[in-house]
């Protein structure tokens, strides 16, 4: 190694690894973005070689004369604020029992962490059979058990739809914070559960005082990622209903993706991006400065 | 001196790799992107057409790519960005779908080659007609050629008591009311692919409003929000949906939708003439029979799909070569029912081929007008917002009169 090489600066260093990193980011993920949104404001049907400044035209059509656009914000939205708390909720309870020694809870943890491994299309596939409405298992169930009046048309019938596709998204990704729980739980120090119980705290206030608080980064990882997750969810509904019946299951990114590839109009699409986008920020942001003022919370 | 002499050899070694990859290139091949094919039949014949045309032309090698056709339209979209496009791709006939990439000059004219290998003289009239439908030149060949009709279980009408096929719109409603009765359901659809149910719209909006109006409709020229007959289409529609159809429907999808039909489910089905070699394949021919839509006019509803050359094709002449051999008597006749039931080669003869198959012939040759899939007379926004009014209204969640309302809002709001 030269002594040029041995003297460099430490921050000189950090910024030559970080390099070949920086790049690729820029490249792929943020030269993109800045093109969706220049792209927003032109006219280009993805075919022609020129596209056409419009201004905020595509902005304007999308909110006030778009017949989809303001059912999959809603969609997009109630998705995003169940997704955060129903599997989450279900995973934090999934750890805090397989924490216990239950027999067998390694292979439980294995059975509830393999859909995780699964591909969403997959997923899709594996409940729209069951969801069938006359050959899938959940119909058939509701036959043999006498209770044909409780038959549905699953993924058909537009109140229910979004929510069976939600019972999907459910079975598949519990079991990723699950995990996240799990290693969070097993690094809550023993010893201060040990010094509360000896104070005399029952398993109540141990967990509320002790398990809960410990809990705090882990939790705090777990939102921020189902709700970035769930702010951008497509494979799964895209899968099971194509944003059907009538567009009443259709979320913002799978929108975007079908104005632009689908009907060739790319300026919409990229308008709906960046919307989608600017929501993101407005939820993720708040959340960043608040972590970053407070260091030991968020740690 | 020394580093001299590695590099000329350096770049000795890179010339002659660029010659031997130019002459790669002059192999020329042919990037052919179709659909994938549910029935085998249909594959089997391209890979032996391709193998075929390759051992008589062995300058030019043939690769063939299927995709799903929303892989299929995202894939020429990429594609229309580069180089490594298809030399032919696949696309439907019509201003729809395929008249948009005309439209975007993506697609090769090819009249010197409809000169030169006499393609009118062996195409039949119908199917090449929508090769003249852009102004002034003409675009891609005939592939295929169908129509749709109402494919019905002979049993099953027996069992509700009806003797004949219907021969007008009431007669039909007349025989779903006597299924009803029956305890049968009249037809069989899957909503989960929006075009499934279209057909049904499509139909009833050809006997309803008659051809030129359907037309004029189509063409977006007449307004759906006050034409009183789009509207009593669209009541037909809610009326089919909430008493005739096999329920549920909207969460299935036609593949679905064909087996329930197999398993006498439904009395009848909206298919095309494929569904002959599907029946075929599932040994139902005997119990099956078809009739045309009866819309009292004398149009058949169906479409064409094309082959098209790329104008971005490094080898059109290659490719026009191809297509010919294709469009050959000899591929037609060997190929006869790998596609569909009938050829787009007149020169096809038809022989020990099956009822069905006749019946597909004999309506073919009855028929001189067609009337498209709304699907592929509308531009592909609009035809989005066609599926979203029909799913709507045959789902019972907007009423047949706010129906062209809506369609007719969404048609005045867009651009161009």
């Amino acid at each position: 190694m030269s002594k040029a090489s041995l003297s460099m600066r430490p921050a000189l260093q950090g910024y030559v690894l970080l390099a070949p990193a920086l790049l690729v980011y820029l490249l792929f993920a943020v030269y993109p973005m800045i093109d969706v949104i220049r792209m927003s404001f032109a006219s280009w049907n993805g075919l022609s070689a020129e596209s056409r400044f419009v201004g905020i035209d595509n902005y304007r059509a999308v909110l006030t004369q778009d017949p989809v656009f303001w059912g999959a914000l809603w969609n997009t939205l109630w998705w995003t604020a169940l997704a955060v708390v129903i599997p989450n909720l279900i995973s934090f309870g999934l750890a805090l029992a397989l924490n216990q020694n239950v027999p067998g809870r390694s292979s439980l943890r294995v059975v509830f962490y393999l859909p995780v491994i699964i591909a969403s299309i997959a997923v899709a596939t594996i409940w729209k059979w069951m969801y069938d409405p006359f050959f899938g298992l959940f119909n058939s169930l509701l036959t043999s058990w006498g209770l044909s009046d409780w038959i549905v048309d699953w993924l058909g019938d537009r109140k229910i739809a979004l929510w069976s596709v939600f019972a999907a998204h459910v079975w598949q990704s519990v079991g990723f914070s699950m995990v996240l729980f799990l290693a969070g739980l097993q690094s809550v120090s023993l010893t201060l559960i040990e010094a509360a119980r000896i104070d005399g705290a029952g398993r109540w206030a141990v967990f509320r005082h002790v398990t809960l608080p410990a809990l705090t980064p882990t939790i705090t990882i777990v939102f921020v990622l189902s709700l970035i997750n769930s702010l951008k969810a497509f494979d799964i509904v895209y899968g099971m209903t194509g944003g059907g019946p009538a567009q009443s299951t259709q979320m913002l990114a799978m929108w975007a993706y079908t104005q632009s590839m689908q009907l060739g109009d790319f300026g919409r699409g990229a308008a709906i991006s960046v919307i989608l986008l600017l929501i993101t920020l407005a939820v993720v942001v708040p959340y960043m400065r608040w972590m970053f003022r407070n260091p030991e919370d968020a740690r | 001196m020394r580093f001299k002499k590695m590099a000329a050899t350096a770049a000795s070694a890179l010339t002659l790799a660029a010659i031997l990859a130019g002459g790669a290139v002059r192999a020329d091949e042919l990037k052919v992107w179709t659909l994938t094919f549910d029935n085998n039949s249909a594959n089997g014949a391209w890979t032996k057409i391709i193998k075929d045309f390759e051992a008589a032309n062995p300058g030019i090698k043939i690769s063939r790519e299927g995709r799903s056709v929303d892989e299929h339209k995202a894939a020429l979209r990429v594609a229309a960005q580069s180089s490594q496009g298809p030399d032919i791709y696949f696309m439907w006939a019509g201003l729809g779908l395929g008249g948009e990439f005309v439209k975007a000059g993506l697609s090769k004219p090819l009249d010197a080659y409809y000169e030169k290998y006499g393609w009118d003289k062996r195409l039949t009239p119908s199917a090449a007609s929508f090769s003249k439908l852009y102004e002034g030149k003409r675009h891609g060949v005939p592939y295929t050629f169908h129509g749709e009709g109402i494919y019905y279980n002979k049993a099953l009408f027996e069992k509700a008591g009806i003797t004949s096929v219907p021969q007008t719109y009431d007669e039909l409603k007349d025989d779903a009311a006597k299924f009803k009765k029956a305890g049968i359901a009249a037809f069989t659809f899957g909503g989960s692919v929006n075009w499934h149910v279209m057909r049904l719209m499509d139909v009833i909006l050809e006997a309803k409003c008659g051809a030129d109006k359907h037309d004029q409709l189509m063409d977006m020229k007449l307004d759906w929000s006050t034409e009183p007959c789009a509207t009593a289409s669209f009541e037909e529609l809610n009326d089919w949906s909430q008493n005739y159809i096999l329920k549920p429907f909207m969460g299935i999808d036609n593949s679905q939708a064909f087996k329930l039909f197999l398993a006498n489910r439904a009395a009848m089905m909206l298919e095309g003439d494929w569904l002959v070699d599907q029946l075929r394949g599932a040994k139902k021919l005997e119990g099956i029979d078809l009739f045309p839509f009866p819309t009292g006019t004398d149009r058949l509803y169906g479409f064409a799909e094309y082959l098209y050359v790329s104008a971005k094709s490094a080898h059109p002449d290659d490719a026009a070569k191809f297509l010919d051999y294709l469009l050959s008597d000899k591929v037609q006749q060997e190929s006869l029912g790998a596609f569909g039931s009938i050829s787009v080669n007149s020169n096809v003869k038809y022989e020990k081929v099956d009822a069905l198959d006749q019946k597909w012939i004999d309506i073919f040759g009855k028929y001189k007008k067609i009337y498209m899939n709304g699907d592929q007379a509308f531009p592909l926004d609009v035809t989005t917002e066609y599926f979203r009014v029909i799913n709507e209204v045959a789902s019972g969640n907007m009423k047949p009169a706010d129906a062209g309302k809506t369609l007719q809002t969404f048609i005045s709001n867009r651009k161009g």
